[in-house]
């Protein structure tokens, strides 16, 4: 069979080869966005399949055109797309459907599940109303029998009490009960093709885990076929058998999932699992990987292989001809660079691209040196130094004490911040981690003095600061600075690049007449942007670009300590890295002290030299990165910690469900704040009495009536998973 | 910046990358105003508006003087008077071309005091928020309250009539309109985080204000302006029919209308030629802010 050439002018194969049709079969489906007066190619010719009933994983960075192919999927594209190519659910091909018939056909035989539930309920429908719609359109049922079969609905998907759910407004319900309602209305009908996009992205992780827990019991049950859209790689690992990868509106990898992570065939997938730090990683013993260059702008023109501007493997035939989705092992890369190299220097030769995949097999691999791919070359970022080089034993430059901050919503009291007090040394990185509502942000937010603190103290090498920043003097704004966790909205979209470090230079670093421009010029190379991106406005620059600018900015006048906020939760996980480890660099370099807040516990152990863990407004828990991340560590930090999807196929580990939900800031129970949900639970003590500070060791404490060593025996008798 | 320390080859990428990143610029910028031109919205809009531009200019070139009481009373249209003429023997068509002079004088004067002044208001209620944005924003409330022409004639009986004093009422009584658009814009940006990067800089309010929410909530306080540009021409016309606005012989369209329409009956082109213009100009307005409204939201 001749490799090259042999595909564009072959008619598509019929729909059906084999009798059962395939619950979603994407053909060379190609989509593109009409934006203030420009083309932009979104999805440029994806071809995929998913069997009835099986489970497929479509992971990539923002951009790769994910969401579209699963709009594209439910022909829901907007007027701005147009799309060629072919997309069959269960037999059918979609664009032959007449309104009233897609109507029918969404809900009836394609479902979906969004990102974000509080967008996808209606606020004005009681639940019961909004899932019996569903029956009363689908099924014809009456108003009687199809709010019977929604709270059955409702049972399928566990949710506590359901009957009352029905009658419940979707405000009332948490966000991980609306995902669960979600969830039973795109079960309803029985689709044969279920579209999860990102269905936990926005939730905390012991609730995404509850959700995951539910999909995987479901998905016994169910004969739907599951197409999972997301950008987290553990929770294909945990919930699909066949994973694609997309990158720049092209499929670049396909294969049984254990296969494409255990043993990544393409630069760009072996990239993605170096980047994202594992369980367990320090920034003092290991660095991250990182993917070269930026992820390419939206219809961006991309020649040859769509990858080969960023990888480290590329050769000169990479950018000539794009290589096929070949088959893997085969020899069919090899053919396939031989075809290319034969190709005369013109490009009128460079065929356009191939979506059909080449040769039969299960996996398959977009890159020529698909061989070379284990041995592909490791980007070498700085190490971390170690803590005492980075003057930790100079002493505290920061001691907060009992710090209180109370909100007011209506009648009702909400302590967010309660009765919490910790310090950090010179040069230390200190992590809180918890979930939303925790209190995280109002803590770091009463530290920078954007939010006064009710009462308690904040000190700063050994001055009291002021509780808002408006009243702190110059010298003290300038010490201690913000990275925010929005790089969309952290820089004024009116300012240029330039005009927004400037101000903070001379606002922040003092500087005056000439040396202004130079002190910009080596903030900005100092965090690596590059001096044509002055020039620009925020809106021209990428997530990761805007993100380093804010670094650049909070670090103008040379701060003692930064809180970060979430810096790197917004971006891509390629971009994820290269900021954590401008952080680490930046850290190493100028002896600054870190807050860094995360919800991602991975990135928290990776950073940080001590953590806190935070729930309901008090800290429950603190010491050094290491200690808090292995037993004996106070419950509610295990059950975090089991509740990340992971990405290592032998040793899942096995996760401890949390009880109930987490109850209101304005009433926190009584005792132990975490005795609602606490899966250690001793008794009435935890009820009744607030726990001691346990000393496990020098410098890690934790609030809890259980003794270091029964915990310790607890928790290594059951085999938890440890970091 | 003589003094920049880069080096040649930096200076020539970076006016290079400017002149890029300013293209990007203009062709955003001209996709903006391609949209505008393609908008028949925009377009119908626009041409009735230049014509009365164009007429308020120069209009006493180009047609029969407006106070010229030469022609028969009360004449139907013709040839030689094309909407006719008034009690006084005037050519109606010269009249109504002229009466666009006064709309366009007072309507834009009053619609910019209205954003200078409901743009202060609101910006400063919307950043502080708490005890100051409560006490501003219920004088504002009570101004809401008044009826617009009532407490315009009130104040005109009081001040006199005359150009100034119709334009700084008018701009006055919209004030509170406009401060409530600008409030809620302010509230939108209030919170974003570049905006809390500044406080944390030391800036202070005035500047927050001034030089990092001003200039991102632009689009609302323009198409707010258009809006408020069509009701202000409404305003004054009704004022000038009421007899508190400009005083006769002046072609003004409500005083026209006021002091003719005894004569509805009999010669309807008096009255109907300045009411029609006067629709004619409302809707312009309109038709330009939706135009424009529509562009922003592309």
């Amino acid at each position: 069979m001749s490799v090259v050439g042999s595909q564009p002018d072959q008619p598509l194969p019929p729909a059906s080869l084999d009798s059962r049709a395939a619950a979603l079969d994407v053909r060379d489906l190609m989509v593109t966005f009409h934006r203030r007066g420009r083309d932009l190619p979104v999805l440029k010719g994806v071809t995929l399949r998913i069997e009835p009933g099986e489970a497929y994983g479509l992971v990539g960075e923002s951009g790769c055109g994910k969401t579209t192919l699963a709009m594209a999927a439910m022909r829901y594209l907007a007027a701005s797309g147009t799309s060629e190519g072919r997309v069959m659910v269960d037999g059918q091909d979609v664009s032959t459907l007449s309104d009233e018939a897609l109507r029918k056909w969404r809900g009836g035989k394609v479902a979906m599940v969004y990102q974000d539930p509080a967008t996808a309920l209606s606020p004005a429908m009681r639940v019961g109303d909004q899932l019996a719609e569903v029956y009363r359109y689908h099924e014809g049922m009456d108003k009687k029998a199809a709010l019977e079969r929604s709270l059955e609905s409702l049972r399928k998907v566990a949710i506590p009490d359901p009957a009352s759910t029905l009658r419940r407004y979707p405000f009332e319900l948490s966000g991980g009960q609306q995902q669960r309602v979600v969830i039973a209305m795109a079960l309803s009908v029985n689709p044969k093709l279920l579209i999860l996009d990102e269905p936990t992205t926005g939730l905390d992780a012991t609730v995404e885990a509850e959700i995951l827990d539910l999909i995987e019991e479901l998905q016994g049950r169910i004969n739907a076929a599951i197409l999972l859209i997301t950008h987290n790689l553990g929770l294909v690992r945990r919930l699909c058998t066949r994973v694609g990868v997309l990158y720049a509106g092209r499929l670049v990898e396909e294969g049984p999932a254990r296969d494409v992570f255990t043993d990544p065939r393409h630069p760009y997938t072996m990239g993605l699992m170096r980047c994202v730090p594992r369980l367990g990683m320090n920034k003092t013993d290991a660095a991250l990987q990182t993917i070269p260059g930026t992820l390419p702008a939206l219809g961006e023109p991309l020649e040859g292989c769509v990858y080969s501007a960023r990888c480290p493997m590329a050769k000169p035939i990479c950018t000539r001809r794009e290589p096929d989705l070949f088959a893997w092992p085969s020899d069919l890369p090899e053919q396939g660079r031989v075809a290319a190299e034969a190709l005369p220097p013109d490009p009128a030769a460079y065929s356009p691209h191939h979506a059909e995949p080449l040769g039969v097999g299960p996996r398959h691999s977009r890159c020529y040196f698909a061989s070379d791919v284990p041995g592909m070359p490791e980007t070498t970022p700085v190490l971390a130094s170690s803590l005492e080089e980075r003057g930790a034993h100079e002493g505290d430059v920061l001691d907060i004490e009992n710090m209180v901050r109370t909100f007011r919503d209506g009648a009702k009291k909400l302590t967010a911040v309660n009765d919490v007090s910790l310090s950090l040394r010179r040069g230390e990185t200190f992590g809180l981690v918890g979930e939303s509502g925790s209190g995280k942000t109002t803590l770091a937010k009463c530290v920078t003095g954007l939010i006064a603190a009710d009462s308690g103290s904040v000190v700063f090498e050994d001055m009291v600061l002021k509780p808002t920043a408006s009243r702190r003097s110059q010298d003290a704004l300038r010490a201690v600075q913000m990275v925010f966790q929005n790089p969309d909205a952290t820089l004024n979209p009116a300012w240029s690049t330039r005009a927004i470090l400037t101000r903070a230079v001379r606002k922040l670093g003092g500087a005056r007449g000439g040396s202004v421009r130079a002190k910009v010029d080596s903030l900005s190379a100092g965090v690596r942007v590059e001096p044509r991106f002055l020039l620009q406005r925020p809106t021209d620059l990428s997530g990761g670009q805007k993100q380093r600018v804010a670094i650049a900015r909070a670090f103008a006048g040379d701060p003692t300590l930064v809180v970060c906020d979430e810096p790197a939760s917004a971006l891509d996980v390629s971009v994820q890295a290269s900021i954590l480890n401008l952080l680490v660099e930046l850290q190493t370099r100028e002896q600054v002290s870190y807050v860094f807040i995360s919800h991602d516990l991975a990135v928290v152990r990776y950073i940080s030299d001590r953590i806190g863990v935070m729930y309901l407004a008090e800290l429950i828990e603190v010491g050094s990165a290491d200690e808090v991340f292995n037993p004996p560590h106070h419950p509610y930090t295990e059950a975090l910690l089991s509740s990340i999807p992971k990405l290592d196929f032998d040793n899942p580990g096995q996760r401890i469900p949390l009880r109930g939900t987490m109850p209101s800031l304005s009433e926190p129970p009584s005792g132990c704040r975490f005795h609602t949900r606490c899966h250690r639970m001793l008794g009435d003590i935890c009820e009744q009495q607030e726990p001691p500070v346990q000393q496990a060791s020098d410098g890690h404490t934790y609030k809890c009536h259980i003794a270091p060593a029964e915990l310790l025996a607890a928790q290594t008798a059951e085999g938890q998973p440890t970091a | 910046m003589a003094t920049t320390g880069t080096t040649p080859d930096r200076g020539d990428l970076e006016l290079q990358v400017n002149a890029a990143a300013e293209a990007e610029q203009r062709r955003q910028r001209r996709f903006v105003v391609r949209t505008l031109f393609r908008s028949p919205t925009f377009l119908a809009g626009l041409v009735i508006l230049l014509f009365w531009i164009f007429m308020a200019v120069f209009s006493t070139h180009v047609t029969q003087s407006p106070t010229n009481t030469g022609g028969a009373i009360l004449a139907s249209p013709s040839g030689a008077h094309w909407f006719g003429t008034d009690d006084l023997g005037r050519d109606v068509f010269a009249r109504t071309m002229a009466g666009a002079h006064t709309v366009l004088i007072i309507a834009p004067l009053a619609t910019a005091l209205a954003l200078l002044w409901g743009g202060i208001v609101g910006l400063i209620a919307g950043y502080h928020r708490g005890l100051t944005d409560d006490i501003i924003m219920r004088i504002v409330d009570a101004f809401l309250a008044l009826p617009v022409i009532i407490t315009a004639i009130l104040i005109i009986a009081l001040l006199g009539r005359s150009y100034a004093v119709l334009i700084v009422v008018i701009g006055a009584l919209f004030t509170p309109v406009v401060s409530r658009t600008v409030r809620s814009a302010v509230i939108g940006e209030r919170e974003r985080e570049y905006v809390m990067a500044a406080r944390l800089r030391g800036e202070r309010s005035a500047f927050v204000m001034a030089r990092e929410i001003l200039p991102n909530i632009t689009q609302p306080i323009i198409v707010e302006g258009t809006v408020r540009l069509g009701y202000a021409v409404f305003t004054a016309a009704t004022l000038s029919f009421l007899g508190f606005g400009l005083e006769p012989p002046s072609p003004d369209w409500g005083l026209v209308i006021a002091s003719e329409w005894s004569n509805l009956q009999t010669a309807p082109w008096v009255v109907l030629a300045p009411a029609l213009a006067l629709a004619s100009m409302v809707v312009a307005v309109n038709l330009v802010a939706d135009g424009i409204s529509s562009a922003f939201s592309k």
